[in-house]
């Protein structure tokens, strides 16, 4: 199948995936705790609701307001241009790579704090400052996490990486790349804003952070921001299934194989959902500043996977 | 031939237009009767024609060298002064040209029409000793340009002597400099003495013969004196002390160009002319640039001083620049040369775009700081809306240093991330050790610099005003704003043209790297970067800008229609749970990085200090005084200890001075007898 179809085919699967993501993980929780919870497909009419409805912005707000979550949907959107989700046929693999991808994620963070700033008010200056404290700590945590695969794969390409991975079924027993597994997972857990990091359920200011940053957003550009952080944690996740366990992923893209791995990214999709909503029913918020030491574990986890990698590889 | 000549024409021009624009305001305060536009407007136009002439010079030599000189006698015994870029002075020189003609064009009058016109003249003299040491190919003109740059620029940056602030700066700014001269005079004088001539070509050809222990030695005073100026640590205490202290276009030109200079100043003695360095040599500038980048950007991020904060900034992005170099040297030494040569293009490629979005940083920075009167963050806010073309030019630069891409920082460390995963894959000796740690400093400082200068803009421009200088501050006028915006254009542009400006890096490689290819940098009719013969991986800048552009527009043209032109926004007050907003309700610069200095507390090690002045209840007290502040680690640790001794030293030996005539008697009468039982 050409890239022409396999672009536009995975970058679809993830933008309209996104939402319902963490519909089945609150669906889940519901059944663990014993209620029935939302809908699973609630989140798809909260973002029509929301998308229909017109913005109020703040009247000290600048210019850059009105722009901001447009481009922060375009630039979730172009990562997906080139993230590996059913095959390690390069998409538009040369427009990006790892650097690019992690760089584009800081230009989201970036506006998105920005943004929080505009309205003058209390909460989006804190949900900032906390958002890039923490991101500060769990930013180079994540790149050093991926690092320690490419140098395996001698690329920071997303599709050779995975499809290097791939081709080396014992690696995943190596002890770096399970360190690197670690480290990653408690990026993820940390940059998409769940429990112990931060509660995306609740708006309590002391404990909020990524709901503060969009606190003063509303109406359609609310709905913007609400989608791209969808896809963002969808992007996230899709790389710890596709670069650091690819199995099943099509290395030739033929229709059979394609099956096989959008059987294999949903089902390990799931495996996350099951994991994520078992974690937040059985563990509290951690307090904020107990955080950056969580943060500070992955970081050192994930330098201790390159070392390991540098000392065992000799 | 058209091109020598065109050479030598764009050299004597921007060398000759700046000498004239120094000269001219100087005689014209000193004449009275002088009239008053040769005192700021044309001196101003001619230099910035110059530096504008300059730039061209450097990208003319970029594309192709054809080596014009320009020579002169000085009526001193021995060679002619000669000036005149070649391949590697290029990049820098046509940093120095872009630099400087914006850094001209925003240079407004100010206060009595003498100070000001001292200032041009100061700061044109400035300029054309800048220029000057990276055209210089005699040694001892180098020197001289390398003294008159540093006295120029201190006198700018001690232009307000009333503040011990500016004094303290200054002196600092003068010893350090000093110290780091002393080393670059010591190991030029010696090598022209081991020539037998000032010219940079017999120096080069002595240089590389000289017996292995000279020329190491020579290579490392070298490397002491210039990283004195590149601002690594520990001799980066000057920077944030004298950069923000000069009027903005200096700063631009501190920061964006000057700093660069030592670079300059590495690659040309300590790696052209006694040719490849050596391991040691690569491992200490990797060493030393982690460090450095780290300190930068944590000082940076906890900083609250607007200018402060940028010249941190620069620390950060010079310790990437020597990171990267010795990354290369490193790589050099092991064999590595097509890495090594990503890891040189990565540092040239940074070393431009950093200096070009930080110059846009210190002129916009200065025209806010200029409106609202005062450089603290916590003073300012609501400037976005109240100017906009100068917050414009903060919010570009603010991205471009932020290293986000499709900005000019991105590009370069891009390329530098690319040796380090390349050269710890290719098993290069001491790179498998270092390399991880590099590579997590490198990311770690990169992150720590998004959340400083992220204040920097949304706590200093967005929001409300926090003060009334700042709720009626004014645009920048005219002719400021026109230089920000062409300015601000720059750093996009050498983002998004990477793959196809990297390939024009190639004559400067060369010099460095014999036979690497740098246009293997780029692929795909320059739309694509990538390592260089190592086909790895690639991005292509402009594709990743036009798809963010597409995609948001996409997202609106969608959203237009599904919403069938209903009104899009409304403006509203800010909602702040019921209460009148008060500016004081925001975050300030301190409270947005709070939770940074407690995370690095024990490294930052701040004090604080609160003291009740006036009990009112036992809860609430009526009048508080709160101070807090940083020490600066290094100046604690390393320089304070050093001062310690002098003046303990100097305390001990001011009590051989009594002043007593009979005491200093029979000290001479101790030293002849001294001398006289050492004689026999």
């Amino acid at each position: 199948m050409p890239a022409a179809i396999l672009v536009p085919l995975q970058m679809l699967l993830l933008v309209a995936l996104a939402p319902a993501w963490n519909g089945v993980v609150g669906a889940i929780k519901a059944r663990l705790q014993m209620r029935r919870g939302l809908p699973v497909f609630q989140r798809y009419r909260d973002l029509a609701k929301l998308g229909g409805k017109e913005t109020v912005l703040s009247e000290d707000a600048s210019p850059l307001a009105r722009v901001t979550p447009y481009l922060v949907l375009g630039a979730a959107l172009t990562v997906c241009t080139w993230t590996p989700v059913l095959t390690t046929q390069p998409g538009l693999g040369f427009a990006g790579d790892l650097v690019m991808t992690v760089a584009l994620l800081a230009v989201m963070r970036v506006l998105l704090a920005l943004l929080a700033l505009e309205a003058g008010t209390t909460f989006g200056g804190m949900a900032a400052s906390r958002h890039l404290a923490l991101s500060a700590l769990a930013e180079p945590a994540l790149m050093l996490a991926v690092f320690t695969l490419a140098i395996a794969a001698r690329s920071t390409d997303l599709s050779r990486i995975s499809a290097a991975v791939a081709a080396t079924p014992d690696a995943w027993i190596s002890p770096s790349h399970l360190l690197a597994l670690t480290a990653m997972w408690i990026v993820v857990i940390s940059e998409t804003g769940r429990v112990p990091v931060d509660n995306p359920v609740t708006h309590l200011e002391l404990t909020m952070i990524h709901e503060g940053l969009v606190l003063d957003v509303s109406g359609h550009h609310l709905a913007l921001l609400e989608w791209a952080a969808a896809i963002r944690q969808m992007l996230l996740l899709t790389l710890v299934a596709n670069l650091f366990l690819p199995w099943g992923i099509a290395v030739e893209p033929t229709p059979v194989a394609l099956l096989i791995a959008l059987g294999a990214w949903v089902g390990k999709l799931a495996v996350f959902a099951v994991v994520v909503a078992v974690t937040e029913s059985v563990t509290a918020k951690m307090r904020l500043f107990r955080v950056p030491e969580f943060l500070g574990m992955a970081f050192l986890l994930a330098l201790l996977a390159l070392t390991s990698d540098s000392l065992l590889r000799g | 031939m058209v091109l020598a000549g065109l050479e030598s024409a764009l050299l004597a021009g921007s060398v000759w237009g700046l000498g004239a624009a120094f000269l001219l305001p100087a005689i014209a305060a000193l004449t009275p009767t002088a009239p008053a536009v040769l005192r700021h407007a044309v001196p101003r136009a001619l230099a910035a024609t110059a530096c504008a002439l300059a730039a061209v010079l450097g990208g003319v030599q970029l594309a192709g060298s054809s080596g014009a000189l320009l020579a002169w006698w000085p009526g001193l015994p021995g060679e002619p002064f000669s000036l005149g870029a070649d391949a590697l002075s290029a990049p820098f020189v046509l940093l120095f040209g872009l630099v400087g003609a914006a850094s001209f064009a925003a240079h407004a009058p100010s206060g009595s029409p003498a100070g000001a016109a001292a200032r041009l003249a100061l700061h044109a003299g400035f300029a054309l000793c800048l220029l000057c040491v990276f055209l210089s190919r005699h040694a001892l003109l180098f020197l001289l340009c390398w003294e008159g740059m540093t006295l120029l620029s201190a006198a700018l940056v001690a232009h307000d002597l009333r503040s011990a602030r500016g004094r303290t700066a200054t002196y600092v700014y003068l010893a350090l400099s000093h110290v780091g001269a002393a080393f670059i005079a010591y190991a030029l004088v010696t090598l022209a003495s081991h020539a037998g001539s000032f010219q940079f070509g017999a120096l080069a050809d002595s240089f590389s013969r000289l017996e292995p222990h000279a020329r190491e030695s020579l290579a490392w005073c070298f490397t002491i004196g210039f990283s004195v100026k590149l601002g690594l640590v520990p001799a980066h205490v000057w920077l944030p002390l004298a950069h923000p202290e000069a009027p903005a276009p200096v700063s631009a030109m501190l920061s964006g160009v000057m700093v660069k200079a030592g670079l300059y100043g590495l690659l040309r003695f300590a790696w052209q002319m006694p040719g490849a360095p050596p391991e040691q040599w690569g491992t200490v500038l990797l060493v030393l640039g982690v460090a450095s980048a780290l300190t930068g950007a944590l000082y940076a991020a906890v900083e609250s001083d607007a200018k402060k904060l940028l010249a941190c900034s620069t620390i950060k992005h010079a310790g990437v620049l020597a990171l990267a170099t010795g990354l290369a040297a490193l790589l050099a030494a092991n064999g590595q040369r097509e890495i090594a040569g990503v890891a040189l293009a990565g540092a040239l490629y940074h070393a431009v775009g950093h200096g070009l979005a930080k110059a846009l940083a210190f002129l916009s920075v200065g025209e806010a700081v200029h409106a609202a009167g005062t450089r603290h963050l916590e003073s300012l806010g609501g400037l976005a809306r109240r100017m906009p073309r100068a917050s414009f030019g903060v919010l570009v630069s603010t991205l471009a240093l932020c290293g986000l891409p499709p900005f000019s920082c991105f590009a370069g460390e891009w390329l530098v991330f690319q040796a380090l995963i390349l050269g710890f894959s290719a098993g290069a000796g001491q790179l498998r050790l270092l390399a991880p740690f590099a590579g997590a400093g490198l990311a770690l400082a990169g992150a720590l610099a998004v959340a400083a200068l992220v204040k920097l803009y949304g706590i200093g421009f967005l929001g409300r005003p926090r003060t009334e200088a700042a709720a009626a501050a004014h645009d920048a006028a005219p002719g400021a704003a026109a230089a920000i915006l062409t300015l601000a254009a720059l750093p996009f542009a050498w983002g998004i043209g990477a793959p196809l400006l990297a390939g024009a890096l190639a004559a400067p490689l060369a010099v460095l790297l014999p036979g690497f290819e740098a246009a293997q940098l780029s692929e795909h009719a320059g739309f694509v970067l990538v390592p260089a013969g190592l086909q790895s991986s690639a991005i292509a800048p402009a594709i990743a800008a036009l798809l963010i552009g597409f995609f948001a527009l996409a997202a609106r043209v969608w959203l237009r229609a599904r919403r069938g032109g209903a009104p899009d926004v409304r403006i509203a007050p800010s909602w702040s749970c019921g209460m009148r907003l008060d500016s004081r309700m925001q975050y300030s610069s301190l409270g947005f990085t709070k939770p940074l200095r407690l995370i690095f507390e024990p490294v930052l090690r701040g004090e604080r200090e609160v003291e009740v002045l006036e009990e009112g209840s036992p809860y609430f007290a009526r009048k508080y005084r709160y101070r807090s502040g940083l020490p600066e680690f290094v100046e604690n640790t390393l320089v304070a200890p050093f001062v310690q001794t002098v003046l303990w030293t100097s305390e001990q030996v001011r009590r051989l001075q009594t002043g007593s005539l009979h005491l200093y008697l029979a000290y001479l009468l101790a030293t002849v007898v001294g001398l006289l039982l050492w004689a026999r």
